[in-house]
């Protein structure tokens, strides 16, 4: 039951936070707003389109938006959900997660390549670039946790009250602020790129996917809000208590994923794009704050 | 024991036989013999490793000598089986890739002999179990593999790299020399078997030992700082010859590595942190520097060094197990690291295969000049893809499951006894990601730029046709070998399992053992459930898509956008280059446009390594001003060299009295 609970969240809350992202943004510009439902239709209207190809594309074009899209399903199946648990509990989920992620990046950048394109590649260089970034700061965050609980997957976020004292508040801020940054930086959104702008040389993420169009664009915009989704369950499996029933869970759950999407619009209001030199400078401020959490983790454990 | 021998002969047989058949039917009769006796190697290596029974055999072959005991355990069952495969899959291909120097009436003779003969020499190298005639195969296969690079000699650059080679080769056989000596010294034997009991009883000794055995084997494996001949030799060798010297060869190396721990016994911190750190640096080094290269080929051997590093990080993680008695650790970094040695092995043969098919038919190793490959030369390109997408550890392919259980060891020991363990571990944590992204960055340089896009030159615009069956068989086989490994690691584990708990001999050991088996079955199972999920997808796909229309790539409303306005190979890598330059020295060539009708300009840039730039040269230097004292003695006066020569006697008469 929970299983099948968990499978609808994942399908279809992410458009709805989407939604909710963009209705934060016409909230803060004084306008009304499109329905919060606006995705869904959005991507039903994308399914029945036609397709059209680059004549430069090959066949991997046509792929690679499937296999990202597969290997975004694939990781969703280990990270906790409404219930606090993953739909596969697994050792060392979190690099399974990482890894399959790669997968899905490694096909849309070499499709982005695949066009030829003037642009698209600038896309894909810059998606390369920052995810070597992203990456070791999340391996540094989830290594310390295991120390932390024991826990060698996921669940070591729901126990890191338990097992760190005084420390846990901060240690979880910081956390979530190193997923946060990790939550722009892959979800594409303001001051990282702007999913909204229209001009390619600025683009990071939207200059690869010029040139998808159809049941292909489809996949690819439900592919990120997953994506998005994902990392925001992991904020919300940190801050929410473990051992309580699936009857609160789920809506506390719900709750924070929707405060979560309020907050991602309301920073997307309130300040503009980086400049793309400024940006690895944001990005770094996870490495620190995962080296921050990593040097709390060692003084509680190693410091006396 | 006796099919090892007669594979040995077999393939001796066809290397002489080679020399007196018709250039055409040289290669042939290799891949003939070379696969009657891959065959028997590989039965006999699937007995030893299944049996867990030790082949040996032991003769008396002169004074000098002394007994020698040729075993084959299963650490050599292991490399035999990478070592026959691989170089069977290289000869074949070889095959076709020497055709077009055949019919310019290239002599190969030569060259099929030394290929013969450094496969002979590899298969020896893990079995002689005797320090004298372990150098003297090592050295055999240290020269025939120069021979084999040196084919295009009469081009300056592949001379001076096979040089190059050469004097790294010779450094490390001092080591090596130096290595066994001192330990001849100590037990007055030759044996490998004896040396155990001498190294276990003195701590330092066992670290000036393995560190002058770490030196010597670490040369030849390519870890940094050792690694600079690697991306000079790779590139001018003749391809299946790089894909044997990376995906075979330098894996001895390793081999020498394993052993020698073996013979050490217990490892003393030092050890455990020598190779970790070293492979750490290695990792990073290889890879950050693979993302500045164009040509195709240093850019593979580059990542050759990143991906011994990531060996040797598995290792390194397993002596920490070992050193701090956590068994689960050590489990699982040694059969990480040892399990990626067969991984390594399959994807960059069939990187460097496939490469070279891009050469025969381009006639460059430039990316720059590449491009759109993929329409006219489709099964290279996909198995390009596929084994890019194995090297960068991805699933569901063969490079995840090893960088997996180094990931898994590497958690497992976290909770460290003290704190710098934790350190060491989350730092090789930390870097291990790195390493995986930078290896995406890299790759999906190499394969978009090369195969995917637009053609960028004439010589990519001209192939017509893929390359003949006999170069796509064997990429296919490894393909294949990647694909089954991925899915099913469960069984191939097995190869190493056995070797795993011989080095680690606990009562645990089994049964941790047994654990990761059932590890990589759980991995085995999601793979399928990511297949099942791909297929599903994709078929809902096809049912929605409608047959897709193709229209002009948008280029910004610009109407009219050339093959050269894609994005290259280098603005690829730039934002990331620059973004680290202090570790780079980037010498740039410009020419800029000049008068009212510019003609020619052009903007080149390359990246010379780091060390070769401020170590090796500024030394080397130094050396030469050194040498230039003694060019003296060189005057051609006949007199003064007698007067050196009798000079030397009296010297070695008053050395041999006052020693004896």
């Amino acid at each position: 039951m929970i299983t099948f609970i968990n499978i609808l969240i994942l399908l279809v809350i992410p458009f709805i936070m989407i939604g909710i992202i963009k209705k934060t943004k016409a909230f803060w510009a004084g306008r009304k707003g499109a329905s919060i439902f606006q995705p869904v239709y959005d991507f039903i209207r994308l399914m029945n389109k036609e397709t059209i190809c680059g004549e430069t594309t090959s066949f991997i074009f046509k792929l690679a938006p499937l296999i990202s899209f597969a290997a975004i399903l694939f990781a969703s199946l280990f990270v906790p959900l409404a219930d606090g648990k993953s739909i596969i509990e697994m050792p060392f989920a979190f690099i399974i997660f990482a890894y399959t992620m790669a997968l899905g990046k490694f096909f849309s950048l070499i499709s982005a390549l695949d066009t030829g394109s003037s642009f698209e590649g600038m896309g894909a260089s810059r998606e390369a670039c920052f995810s070597t970034i992203v990456e070791p700061a999340f391996f540094i965050v989830l290594g310390s946790l295991t120390v932390l609980t024991h826990i060698n997957s996921f669940g070591s976020l729901k126990y890191i009250m338990l097992n760190s004292g005084i420390y846990g508040y901060l240690i979880i801020a910081l956390i979530a602020v190193t997923l946060f940054i990790m939550l722009l930086v892959e979800g594409c959104r303001v001051p990282v790129d702007d999913p909204a702008t229209h001009l390619e040389l600025t683009m990071i993420h939207e200059v690869m996917i010029l040139d998808n169009s159809g049941v292909d664009l489809g996949l690819i915009t439900w592919g990120s809000a997953i994506k998005m989704f994902l990392i925001e369950s992991l904020i919300a499996a940190m801050i929410i208590p473990a051992n309580i029933s699936i009857i609160y869970s789920v809506p506390a759950f719900l709750a924070v994923i929707f405060i979560l999407s309020v907050i991602i619009g309301t920073v997307e209001s309130s300040m503009a794009r980086f400049r793309m030199t400024h940006v690895f400078e944001f990005i770094f401020i996870m490495s620190v704050t995962a080296l921050i959490v990593l040097t709390l983790v060692t003084y509680s454990i190693y410091g006396n | 024991m006796n099919m090892y021998f007669i594979s040995l002969g077999l393939l001796l047989f066809g290397a002489l036989i080679s020399l007196t058949v018709k250039e055409e039917w040289k290669l042939k009769i290799c891949s003939f013999f070379s696969a009657i006796s891959t065959v028997l190697l590989l039965i006999t290596s699937f007995n030893i490793i299944k049996s867990g029974k030790i082949a040996a055999k032991s003769f008396y072959l002169s004074s000098l000598f002394g007994d020698v005991n040729i075993v084959a355990d299963s650490l050599s069952a292991f490399f035999i089986i990478v070592i026959s495969l691989m170089s069977f899959l290289g000869v074949i291909y070889a095959a076709g890739y020497m055709k077009p120097y055949i019919l310019k009436g290239r002599k190969i003779s030569g060259h099929c002999f030394f290929l013969m003969m450094l496969i002979i020499s590899m298969l020896m190298v893990v079995t002689v179990q005797n320090s004298l005639l372990f150098l003297v195969v090592w050295e055999i296969m240290s020269l025939s593999s120069f021979f084999l690079v040196i084919f295009e000699g009469d081009k300056k650059e592949v001379l001076s790299a096979g040089i190059k080679y050469m004097v790294y080769m010779h450094i490390s056989v001092l080591l090596l020399i130096c290595a066994f000596a001192l330990l001849n010294i100590k037990t007055g034997s030759l044996n490998f078997s004896d040396f155990v009991y001498a190294v276990s009883q003195n701590k330092h000794f066992a670290n000036v030992i393995f560190v002058l055995f770490f030196a010597g084997f670490g040369i030849k494996a390519g870890f940094a700082p050792f690694h600079t001949w690697l991306p000079e030799a790779h590139p001018a060798a003749p391809s299946h010859v790089s894909a044997i010297m990376s995906g075979v060869m330098i894996k001895t190396g390793i081999y020498g590595i394993l052993r020698v721990l073996t013979i050490l016994g217990m490892p003393t911190k030092f050890i455990a942190y020598t190779v970790l750190i070293t492979a750490l640096l290695s990792a990073m080094y290889g890879v950050l520097y693979a993302i500045s290269q164009h040509d195709i080929k240093r850019l593979l051997a580059y990542h050759s060094i990143e991906n011994i590093g990531i060996i040797g990080i598995g290792i390194g993680a397993g002596l920490l197990g070992v050193v701090y008695s956590n068994p689960m650790l050590a489990v699982l970094g040694f059969s990480g690291g040892i399990f990626h040695i067969l991984n390594h092995s399959l994807f960059k043969e069939l990187l460097f295969l496939s490469a070279g098919s891009v050469y025969t038919k381009t006639h460059t190793r430039d990316v720059e000049l590449l491009g759109g490959l993929i329409k006219k030369m489709p099964y290279t390109a996909v198995l390009f893809i596929i084994a890019s997408v194995a090297i960068c550890g991805l699933p569901p392919f063969n490079g995840f499951i090893s960088e997996f259980l180094i990931y898994g060891a590497i958690i497992i020991g976290l909770p460290a006894p003290n704190i710098f363990v934790f350190l060491m571990l989350i730092v090789s944590l930390a870097a291990l990601a790195l390493v995986g992204t930078m290896a995406v960055l890299c790759f999906t340089k190499a394969s978009g730029v090369m195969f995917l896009g637009n053609p960028r030159s004439q010589a990519a615009k001209d192939v017509k046709e893929d390359v003949p069956p006999v170069m796509t068989v064997p990429m296919t086989i490894l393909a294949i070998l990647i694909c089954l490994i991925g899915i099913f690691p469960q069984y191939f584990i097995k190869l190493i399992t056995a070797h795993v708990s011989a080095i680690l001999q606990g009562s645990m050991v089994e049964q941790i053992m047994n654990s990761v088996v059932n590890l990589t079955g759980s991995i085995s199972l999601l793979c399928l459930i990511f297949i099942v999920i791909f297929i599903t997808v994709f078929i809902f796909v096809s049912l929605m898509k409608k047959k897709p229309k193709e229209y002009s790539v948008w280029a910004c409303g610009y109407d009219k956008p050339n093959n050269r306005m894609q994005y290259s190979a280098s603005s690829y890598a730039d934002l990331f280059i620059s973004t680290l330059r202090v570790f780079f020295k980037r010498i740039s060539h410009i020419k800029k446009p000049s008068e009212i009708f510019p003609k020619e300009a052009y903007y080149e840039m390359e990246t010379e390594d780091i060390e070769e730039a401020y170590i090796l040269k500024p030394l080397l230097k130094i050396d030469e001003r050194f040498l230039a004292m003694f060019e003296k003695i060189q005057n051609g006066n006949m007199r003064h060299y007698i007067l050196f020569g009798l000079i030397f006697l009296i010297l070695s008469i008053i050395g041999l009295i006052y020693i004896g």
